[in-house]
Order: C-alpha cells, then sequence, then structure tokens
C-alpha cells in the first residue's frame, strides 16, 4: 500500500537526542513522511491562528482561510460571537464560500443550492420537502464547526482537536509577551486591509525557525541594508537583548541597541501613547518593552511575528515601527503559502499608523527588502535537501545541521523581568533547540502511533 | 506638443527594455521626481461586489526615494534576491490611451506578463495583469507621472517581488 507511512520510532528517537545534542538531519526538510506525520501528529491537534477580530467587526462578516488542507469559514453570527466552519457544504463536500472576505446571512452552496446561516444551520433546502420527506431532521446537516475557537488579544485561533489544552494554556507564558505587542494600547489592534498572500517553496520549519530564534542570520543576509547604512555595521547588531525560550515550543528575541547607544524608547512609538502603555501594560512589562528595538519570535508551529523599526528611505531616514503576523501555511513538505497581517494600534495617531504601512511593505512582504532575501535563502534550504545525501537517514554522511550555538556556553540572565528562560543574547540557537525538542515529541506522541510504524 | 500614442507606445516599450536589462538609474530617470507607484492587493469577492483591489493594503506604496533605495540595494553585493539577478521579459500590450486630460498629459491603460526566470529553475514564473499610468511631459521628457498596477493573482505566485513591474 502506498500510503502506509514509514516513518520509524527509532529513527525518530535519534532525531530528537541529535536535537538535544544541538544538531538537526537535514532529511526532515524534505521528507514526504514526515510532512504527513506532521499535519497529523502537530497541525490537527495545535491551535492554528485564523484571524484578527477587526477583521470581522460586524454580525455577518466574514474570511475565509486555511488550516493546511482545511478550508475554514470564519464568521461573526448575529448574536456577534465568532464561529469557524469547515468550508465545506455538508451534501456532497463542494467548497461553500470562494470569496476572501465579504458580508452575509447566508450562504448557499452552488452544486444543489443547501442554505446555511450564519449559526450553521440549513435554513435552505431546494425542493426539501418532496424530495427528503418531512422526516428529514436539517440538524443532522448544520456546517461542520471546528471543534475549538478562542481569542486571545484580538488573535482568533482554531483548534481541529475537541481535546486541545485551552487556548490560554496553549499560549502559556507568550501571552505575556504578546500583551506588549498586541495589548499595549486602549482598544488593541487592528489589521489594515486584507493580508498580503504568496508562496514560497521551502518548508515551514524553515520559515519558523528563522523567525522564532534566528537573529544570527541578519548580518548575512539582510546585508545589503548595512550595505546602505540603514542597518548597523557591527556584525553582532542583532545580538543584543535577550531570547526567551518559552513553553510548548514557542519563543521570542526582545532585541535592543548595544548597550549605551541612544535609541527612543518603546520603539520610537508616539509619545502621546505612552500613557497607554501605563495603563495597560505592568511596570516589568515596560521595562522591557521601553528598551526593545526588534520583537521577533514564533508561536509554534507556525505563527511568527516580527516588530522591528525600519526605514524606506537612506540612512538619514526616521526608522518607525510596525507589527506584523504571519502564518506559514504547509502545503506540502517543500511549499508554503504565506498570509501576513499588517497590524496597527487602533488608538495610534494617523500619521504613524500610516508611517508604520510604509515601513512594513518596504521591508516585509514579498516586495519588502528584508523579505526578499530571506524567501530566495529559505528556498535554497530546501532545493539542497531533497537529495539522497541529505535524505540519507543513517547519517552517513555527517549529514546533520549545526544548531549548537550557545549550547553549554550561555547560561540564562536571571534577572529577566518575564517568564520563560531568557538568555543574555539573540545570536543563540536556544529557542531553535526547544522549537525542535517540541516537534519532534509532537511526532513521537503516544495517541497516533499509526502514522508511525513500530521499531524493528 | 500633444503627446501622441506612438510617444506613449515608445515609452512604454523602452521602460520595459530598461527593466528587463536591469538598467534602474536609466529607469528611474523616467520617473517624475513627484511618481505615486503603487500595487494594491487583489481579493476574490462575492459576485456582485465590484472592487476587488485593496487600496489600503499593497505590495509597493513608493515614492522616487523609496524606488531610488530599492535600486540602490540592488547595487550593493548583498541583495541576495537579485544576486545572481534572475531574468525577466516584461510583455507589455494592448496600450490605449484612456484619458487625455491635458494636451501635454496621458492617462494610458496597458496589460502586461512578466516571464521570470530563477537561477536554474526550469518552472518560470509568471506574473500578469494591468497597469494604470499617467505620462506627462517635463521641460520636453516624457515622465511616469503616477502607476498603478493591478496584478490579476490574489496570492502572489512568486517566491518574492524583487523586480519593477
Ligand atoms: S454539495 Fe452543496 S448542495 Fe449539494
Ligand atoms: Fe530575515
Amino acid at each position: 500500500m502506498a500510503d502506509v507511512p514509514r516513518l520509524r520510532r527509532d529513527v525518530l528517537l535519534e532525531v530528537k537526542a541529535k536535537i538535544q545534542q544541538g544538531v538537526l538531519p537535514q532529511w526532515v526538510f524534505a521528507d514526504p513522511d514526515v510532512y504527513r506525520a506532521e499535519v497529523h501528529q502537530i497541525f490537527a491537534k495545535t491551535w492554528n491562528f485564523l484571524g484578527h477580530e477587526s477583521e470581522i467587526p460586524r454580525p455577518g462578516d466574514y474570511v475565509t482561510r486555511w488550516i493546511v488542507h482545511d478550508p475554514v469559514l470564519l464568521l461573526r453570527d448575529e448574536q456577534g460571537e465568532i464561529q469557524a466552519y469547515l468550508n465545506s457544504c455538508t451534501h456532497r463536500g463542494t467548497k461553500l464560500c470562494t470569496a476572501d472576505f465579504g458580508q452575509r446571512k447566508t450562504f448557499t452552496c452552488p452544486y444543489h443550492g443547501w442554505t446555511f446561516n450564519l449559526n450553521g444551520d440549513l435554513v435552505g433546502v431546494i425542493a426539501g420537502n418532496k424530495v427528503y420527506g418531512q422526516e428529514m431532521d436539517r440538524s443532522q446537516w448544520s456546517l461542520r464547526k471546528l471543534p475549538r475557537v478562542a481569542s486571545y488579544q484580538g488573535m482568533i485561533f482554531g483548534s481541529l482537536n475537541p481535546d486541545a489544552p485551552s487556548l490560554m494554556s496553549f499560549l502559556g507564558d507568550l501571552k505575556w509577551y504578546l500583551d506588549i505587542m498586541l495589548g499595549r494600547s486602549d482598544g488593541g489592534m487592528e489589521v489594515r486591509g486584507v493580508p498580503q498572500r504568496w508562496i514560497i517553496h521551502t518548508n515551514w520549519k524553515v520559515s519558523s525557525d528563522n523567525f522564532g530564534g534566528d537573529p544570527y542570520h541578519t548580518a548575512m543576509t539582510h546585508r545589503s541594508t548595512v550595505e546602505l547604512g540603514i542597518s548597523p555595521k557591527d556584525p553582532m547588531y542583532a545580538s543584543y537583548g535577550h531570547q526567551v525560550v518559552l513553553n510548548h515550543g514557542h519563543g521570542i528575541n526582545l532585541i535592543t541597541a548595544k548597550a549605551g547607544l541612544n535609541v527612543p524608547p518603546y520603539q520610537g512609538l508616539p509619545r502621546e501613547m505612552w500613557p497607554m502603555f501605563e495603563r495597560n501594560l505592568t511596570p516589568a512589562q515596560r521595562q522591557v518593552f521601553e528598551k526593545t528595538m526588534i520583537m521577533v519570535g514564533t508561536c509554534f508551529p507556525n505563527l511568527s511575528f516580527v516588530s522591528p523599526m525600519h526605514g524606506t528611505g537612506g540612512p538619514d531616514e526616521p526608522l518607525t515601527s510596525f507589527v506584523n503576523f504571519r502564518v506559514w501555511r504547509p502545503i506540502g513538505p517543500a511549499k508554503i503559502e504565506i498570509t501576513s497581517w499588517f497590524m496597527v494600534d487602533k488608538q495610534a495617531p494617523e500619521a504613524f499608523k500610516e508611517a508604520s504601512y510604509l515601513s512594513y511593505i518596504g521591508s516585509f512582504g514579498p516586495a519588502g527588502t528584508l523579505e526578499q532575501d530571506d524567501a530566495e535563502i529559505w528556498t535554497r534550504v530546501v532545493e539542497a535537501s531533497q537529495g539522497t545525501m541529505a535524505q540519507d537517514k543513517d547519517v552517513h554522511y555527517n549529514n546533520v545541521l549545526n544548531y549548537l550555538m550557545g549550547l553549554g556556553r550561555v547560561e540564562p540572565d536571571p534577572t529577566w523581568p518575564g517568564p520563560g528562560i531568557a538568555y543574555p543574547t539573540c545570536y543563540l540557537d536556544a529557542i531553535s533547540r526547544a522549537f525542535y525538542e517540541h516537534w519532534i515529541d509532537a511526532l513521537l506522541a503516544e495517541q497516533d502511533t499509526d502514522v508511525l510504524v513500530p521499531n524493528r | 506638443m500633444d503627446i501622441s500614442y506612438e510617444d506613449v507606445v515608445q515609452f512604454l516599450f523602452r521602460e520595459a527594455a530598461l527593466l528587463d536589462q536591469r538598467e534602474y538609474e536609466a529607469w528611474l530617470a523616467l520617473l517624475d521626481e513627484g511618481i505615486r507607484y503603487r500595487m494594491p492587493v487583489r481579493v476574490t469577492r462575492d459576485f456582485g461586489e465590484s472592487d476587488d483591489f485593496i487600496d489600503d493594503m499593497t505590495f509597493f506604496d513608493e515614492t522616487k526615494r523609496s524606488l531610488q533605495t530599492r535600486v540602490e540595494r540592488f547595487r550593493t553585493t548583498s541583495a541576495w534576491s537579485e544576486n545572481p539577478p534572475t531574468r525577466t521579459r516584461h510583455i507589455v500590450s494592448n496600450i490605449r490611451v484612456v484619458n487625455r486630460e491635458r494636451p501635454d498629459a496621458v492617462q494610458v491603460a496597458s496589460y502586461f506578463l512578466i516571464l521570470r526566470s530563477i537561477r536554474d529553475s526550469s518552472e518560470s514564473a509568471h506574473i500578469f495583469g494591468e497597469r494604470v499610468d499617467t505620462i506627462h511631459r517635463v521641460d520636453g521628457q516624457l515622465k511616469l507621472a503616477e502607476r498603478t498596477i493591478y496584478l490579476d493573482q490574489t496570492v502572489f505566485p512568486m517566491l518574492n517581488l524583487s523586480i519593477f513591474i
């Protein structure tokens, strides 16, 4: 049977041992069986980011999204509650809604005309009583709800797993840092326009891990901005600050300027916003936020965020901060679709909102001067990971990749005021090692042994 | 002197050639100092909803200064998306003058199909759509004063947009 997965438990245990030693076998970036196991063991089990509450403010507002291969219809019902359904008609499975967003009271399937309301109820069946009779129990044929939907700081997540732990416990200590990005100002954040979407031929772990744990790449990958004088010449410039390893595979880097350098507090956010930070953040959160220039990290498995300061002009132009969240949606072992949301504080001055948006599209997104080069390089990683040598599972060629930075060399900073294990440098592979350890543990989890074959 | 159709066609074809030859400084010289160069995100909407371009979110929302910065970046030694350079063909067609407010300014719509070859990949990525431009004459020279790029794809199908359209 062609479909039987061939991942062996002993091979995965070996991968786990390697990760703990700070190395990662290269084959995990391109192996189709790993991909299949990830879909079942990770994406079907975890919380997946779907959208922001500001995208569907009124009853009837909807957006369509994906959780890997599951199409999702996310909407606000008549009662103002957020609902998420499988975007597939219960009659014969047709994709129900094909628009990216809109406003509706009902959704009618184009195949045979079954109609569903915002509560997912089947409210219209063409020739219903004549063909199905009075005895048809329409309540049996409602739209299928995602088993779990929950929000934090306006961020809506869904889970396909009825037994998932609560969203709050899944986010865990990451919440403290999300508060700084999303909950600092009165009224929270709003999405501007729609998310940008584009396709990259890479593996989702490469991009997730890059945002999560790899400030080290900035000096070289983004060297063009150093050459332009927009980024500092100091090759250590993205290392200052703290790398914080959080529970459940999450991680965040809070990058500061080199000690002694004068930078504007709160990422240069307008002074009139600062009193809101006093109201909405704790003293410890403010202490961290005040010094931070860049926040970048990943919420396991594939929701990443970046809040840097960037400019679209030369070295003399002012830098403006922005907040960007993105999902790396896997669509195969070597392909992802990126959905990337620009968010800004609802209560920010209009001039700042505009400058922040320009800073985002100038540096991130497909045309962003930083992200252009990330995409090129992530593509090359997977391109070079598919051959016989890189895919060899017996590690004949020392075909493991290096995640050794700081292993056994860097101790946590006991004075860090926030949660998590904070190391006093961001040039460190601590988050990456934790990310991959969490990943391999999910693949090894007992409950779904059907995707694994036993030890031989 | 009125801007003739022939002038417009020559201008757009010359511009396309400069972009494909990576003569970006010469390309910048074709742009008016006050240029607005925008590319809104396209979406799929419900039937009957007319506007499927999102003005609030774009791939490009550029001034002459920000375009200059992009060009300067391509001239560094480490703009990896274009190092080695990708190869493009800007196919520009269906050129039509849609508005002629003043004798020295025309609004022109044109179709584009951009084929892009990246390194040794045998897959050629392509994007297509329509551009609406304002071209005017400044000191005897035609300049691009405004460009809005209307892409037909809602999910941008290339790994990056390190080219100009
Ligand atoms: S598949 Fe939807 S009505 Fe038949
Ligand atoms: Fe990067």
